[in-house]
């Protein structure tokens, strides 16, 4: 992580708040902390902590709760909540040191790959004004990858990490389900949420992941295995580590370019001492599918509760209850989220719960069932995180189907509650690409460092796009 | 995906879809369902479904009351309220 | 033609726990509105439910009292459902595996006994409570009761009358109170109860469309509500017409149930498992406790007080009937030796006088101790049972102590029979002409000399001995 003894922790921030202030057309932030983070810094100062994260400006998801501090979760039903509370997430960085300068930018609810859905506009790619971000952790990466912030919180749901550090040509983690509590996580999908750190670099995720995990009895979700010191493996050696390639996995639909990217990155690690193992994962195609209709299940009852009664916007001239309703959440919420929405409603109704919602959940243990018996004989799988590099604003059009696929390679993870990340390993046409690295449950520690290894070997991470000051 | 089917599952959301966007979300959520329904290729009998990807079974509470007195704060974050009660137009029983 | 009845009942039970089902927020009843009201009762974006061990057990305790079998393995899903006093657009409840399952419970309907069997009983959060009278134009809600823990008691198709129903509502509830898992408290809601009503020719073998009647929490209600329920079913169909499967809501001062077609609107509660509670395991270890730790039921009580303590069965089964009785029984008992007594006295002066103010034993001014010591004082011969009545009544109204009445009052009974046999002679001195009457073989008029004496000594003489005195005398 940055070190800065020579200048004060408030020059520091003061300078994070002019970089952000000089690249606000990347529009990564919604809300800015100035004050209390120049506040903190100041404290900082005055009596220096030997806390690990002493002094680090963060930039914070959107979708956590800061206790006085706006959340909107890139909504238009949420642009005026004010939350009474703050994230367990939260509360750990801070309690180790971080200083939170603002919210980021996200699609609306982390439902969208490009951060196109948000309420707040769309984030812009620092390799490219005309790029999207990726998503929904879109904000973050562009912040990171425009150098305004060493470090961000992201969430992934099905990518939504993992994708954006691809498209920003940074590095994040989505740790196994239940490592960090979701108290506090505004939930999109209950099942498949899990928060992580967005950083340069595998080793700087480690160092954020140590003080993000926690035991926590508010989520009953929160494992209570040991949180392992994630640095302690960054550099053994990965002689004879075995790594699984997925012969069920078809690249030919994929630009050469990003093949290989992808196959100069497999040859890296042999060169390290890493083997190659081919391994199937039969139902891997199915997971798209089955995401599609887990997620919207969910986050149907999940966004329930926003229907203007007790917090967020409420619309105005409503005659009645009914309308009150149908009119704020009609208002609150953009089209994206209420396709879910509907989609959700529609796979648990009455007659189409078997079909849909019931099958997809079975099939969701074929997938789960799959990466167990892979992983009896490795200790990694590794895909590109994406099927290519940064998409322009708006190339998608608006046909769903071609949206949901950007999550082809990451959205497994998520549903088998595997810890995944995914790092830069190469540049297309000026834009960077990401590897991404499948580890086993609770087995962080050995992704982190097949990925910090590589950092040691190549230099892609420290690629920085142009007129971007480091 | 027909008319009736996104009119009631929009009621069942509380979403009121215009005029104009209708033909275009029937035809949305018909392309999704129509890509999800590869699913029904698979044999899952006898395959329990996953719900969560922690085969683990929930920790649970002590029966402690924990709760602070939140009212002021938490009126204050409604969009209507008095001093006593969170407001809602008139329900008719 | 002769129709049959066909109910059954949805008993929804408060469970007393301190702290809600899912949050750490107070179950308390009556406070300021909206104070009790957790992040989690609220909904509010990023809050987790954390479900509470003690209403597992509670429901539990249930189970077992009706030999049900218990899910050792029990889950929760979500029934989604948009109103205001319910804060996040669901209800957590168990559709799928319920922590109870397959009970019965036996009542008693005038002259005959009937064993109606429990389907399920399963944990879910309560709602809120919203104000419709309070506001011009606008409805308030107070979240204080969301989240409470209820258990759904649902019981099998089986009751065929009113009667019925009412008799099994309050076999639950004197169940649900003797197992100390809830309050019985029906006018503070702690117990509320829905009622699916069909009729059916006898000779029909499947059941009619039933109607459901919502949240009715008084027997006298409940009794009310099916009867008109049943003869508006069969006018429907001798009309020709027929029933509609609907909720209908019973208006208690017009005496009549009316359609609520508004809740009905293509209702689709879209279960689904709850993502955000893991299933709830009970271990063999914490059954067995439950089971030990089980609370005395009221027919484990009615035997052991007709084998034990000697009770005649009349008595026994009041006493036994309910629970508030039976404390005030076994802790009076504990402070005498006479518990054949004490059980007199319940059944019979005191539950006249409970009768008449028409209140429950613990809501009464007599505390066990002091009614022990009432007891006491009888027994050990220092008043009678004639003063004892005085001083109860005493007691029932000012709460006095009894030591302290017979004091003040100077009731302490007359033993001495030097003092008796005195005031006896002065007795037979006046009145020689009914001596003479006795004499001559007049025996009712012995009635006579002891009322005169218990005149003399408003009734604190010992009776006992005044009959001796007089036998020797009047020889």
């Amino acid at each position: 992580m940055i070190s800065h003894k020579e200048i004060s922790n408030k020059e520091v921030i003061q300078e994070v708040f002019s970089l952000i202030n000089e690249y606000k057309d990347l529009n990564a932030f919604i809300t800015l902390n100035e004050e209390n983070s120049i506040k903190k810094a100041e404290e900082l100062d005055n009596n220096p902590s030997d806390l690990p994260l002493a002094g680090i400006p963060i930039a914070q998801k959107d979708l956590f709760c800061t206790e006085g501090l706006r959340t909107t979760c890139g909504s238009n039903i949420l642009n005026n909540f004010i939350p009474p509370y703050s994230a367990t997430v939260i509360e750990n960085l801070e309690n180790a040191g971080c200083i939170s300068v603002g919210k980021t930018n996200m699609d609306e609810f982390a439902m969208g790959s490009s951060n196109e859905t948000s309420f707040f506009g769309n984030v812009k790619n620092p390799w490219g004004k005309d790029l999207v971000p990726g998503g929904s952790s879109g904000g973050a990466a562009s912040a990171v990858a425009a150098g305004l912030v060493p470090a961000a919180t992201g969430t992934d749901t099905g990518g939504s990490i993992r994708q954006p550090a691809s498209l920003c040509g940074i590095t994040g983690i989505k740790p196994t389900y239940g490592r960090v509590s979701r108290w506090g996580m505004i939930a999109f999908a209950s099942s498949l949420d899990q928060a992580g750190p967005m950083a340069r670099t595998a080793e700087d995720c480690a160092f954020l992941l140590n003080e993000m995990c926690s035991h926590d009895e508010k989520d009953t979700t929160s494992l209570d295995n040991d949180i392992p010191d994630f640095e302690e493996n960054l550099n053994s050696s990965l002689k004879e580590k075995k790594i699984g390639i997925v012969k069920d996995l078809d690249l030919s639909s994929l630009n050469n370019d990003v093949v290989e990217t992808y196959q100069n990155s497999l040859k890296e690690f042999e060169s390290m001492g890493a083997q190659l193992i081919d391994i199937s994962l039969p139902n891997i195609s199915l997971s798209v599918p089955t995401y599609y209709v887990v997620a919207p299940a969910e986050c149907s009852s999940n966004l329930s509760r926003f229907d203007g009664v007790k917090f967020g916007m409420r619309s105005e001239d409503a005659k009645d209850l009914e309308e009150l309703y149908v009119k704020t959440r009609s208002e609150g919420f953009g089209d994206e989220v209420k396709r879910r929405i509907l989609i959700g409603s529609y796979v648990l109704s009455a007659g189409y719960y078997d079909a849909y919602y019931k099958k997809a959940q079975q099939v969701r243990r074929l997938i789960k069932n799959d990466f167990d018996n892979a992983f009896k004989t490795i200790d990694v799988i590794m895909t590109p995180t994406t099927r290519g590099p940064a998409f322009k604003i708006g190339s998608k059009g608006d046909d769903p189907i071609q949206m949901y696929l950007e999550d082809l390679f990451t959205i497994s993870a998520n549903l088998a509650g595997l810890p995944a990340m995914s790092l830069p390993n190469g540049n297309i046409e000026n834009k960077p690409i990401g590897l991404q690295i499948i580890g086993n449950f609770l087995d962080e520690s050995t992704i982190l460092n097949f990925a910090h290894m590589f950092q040691n070997e190549t230099n892609w991470h420290m690629y920085t796009p142009e007129g971007i000051k480091q | 995906m027909d008319k009736k089917t996104v009119t009631t599952i929009s009621y069942l959301s509380r979403l009121k879809i215009d005029n104009d966007k209708e033909e275009k979300i029937i035809n949305d959520l018909g392309n999704i369902i129509e890509f999800v329904d590869q699913l029904n290729e698979v044999d899952t009998t006898e395959i329990t479904p996953l719900t969560n990807p922690l085969e683990k079974t929930a920790k649970t509470r002590k029966d402690i009351v924990t709760a602070k007195n939140l009212k002021k704060e938490l009126l204050e974050v409604a969009p209507s309220a008095n001093e006593d009660y969170f407001l809602v137009p008139r329900v008719v029983e | 033609m002769s129709w049959e009845t066909v109910i059954g009942l949805e008993i929804h039970v408060q469970l007393s726990t301190k702290s809600k089902l899912f949050s750490g927020g107070s179950t308390e009843f009556g406070a300021e509105s909206n104070t009790h009201v957790d992040l989690i009762d609220m909904g509010l974006p990023g809050v987790l439910p954390v479900a509470n061990k003690e209403a597992f057990y509670k429901a539990i305790r249930f189970g077992l009292a009706t030999g049900a079998n218990i899910n050792q393995t029990s889950s929760f899903d979500r029934k989604n459902y948009f109103y205001p006093d319910l804060p996040k657009g669901y209800q957590i409840t168990q559709m799928t595996q319920p922590i109870v399952e397959k009970g019965s419970i036996k009542i008693a309907v005038d002259d005959y006994e009937k064993e109606i069997n429990i389907t399920r009983a399963h944990l879910e959060e309560d709602a809120g409570k919203s104000i419709h009278d309070m506001f011009e134009g606008e409805t308030g809600v107070d979240l204080n009761r969301a989240g409470t823990p209820l258990l759904e008691i649902v019981s099998e198709p089986e009751i065929s009358s009113a009667k019925e129903a009412v008799a099994y509502f309050k076999a639950i509830r004197q169940l649900v109170t003797f197992l100390d898992i809830c309050d019985g408290n029906m006018a503070q809601g702690s117990m509320r109860c829905d009622v699916n009503v069909s009729i059916k020719k006898s000779d029909d073998k499947e059941l009619g469309t039933r109607a459901e009647l919502k949240n009715i929490n008084s027997f006298k209600f409940i009794e009310k509500a099916i009867n008109f329920e049943i003869d508006r079913q069969i006018r429907l169909i001798e009309n020709g017409e027929c029933v509609v499967q609907e909720t209908r809501l019973y208006d208690s001062e017009k005496n009549e149930t009316r359609s609520m077609r508004s809740k009905e609107e293509a209702n689709d509660y879209r279960y689904f498992p709850c993502p955000d509670l893991l299933p709830v395991i009970i271990s063999d270890k914490e059954l067995k406790e439950i089971k030990e730790n089980l609370p005395e039921l009221p027919e484990e009580k009615e035997i052991r007080y007709i084998n034990e303590i000697g009770l005649d069965e009349s008595e026994a089964k009041i006493i036994s009937s309910s629970k508030t009785m039976a404390n005030m029984f076994e802790a009076a008992s504990s402070k005498t030796d006479d518990a054949k007594l004490v059980a007199k006295w319940l059944v019979g002066d005191i539950s006249a006088l409970l009768n008449k103010d028409n209140i429950d034993i613990d809501e009464s001014n007599l505390s066990a101790e002091n009614f022990g010591i009432l007891i006491e004082r009888i027994s050990d011969g220092t008043i009678s049972g004639k003063i004892a009545k005085s001083v109860l009544e005493e007691v029932w109204e000012t709460a006095s102590d009894v030591d302290e009445i017979i004091q003040s009052k100077g009731l302490v009974q007359i033993q001495d029979e030097s003092i008796l046999e005195d005031i006896a002679k002065k007795v037979i001195e006046s009145n020689p002409n009914q001596v003479s009457a006795y004499k001559a073989g007049k025996d009712k008029l012995f009635g006579f000399f002891v009322g005169q004496i218990m005149k003399e000594t408003q009734g604190k003489a010992n009776p006992k001995a005044v009959n001796e005195i007089l036998k020797d005398l009047l020889q």
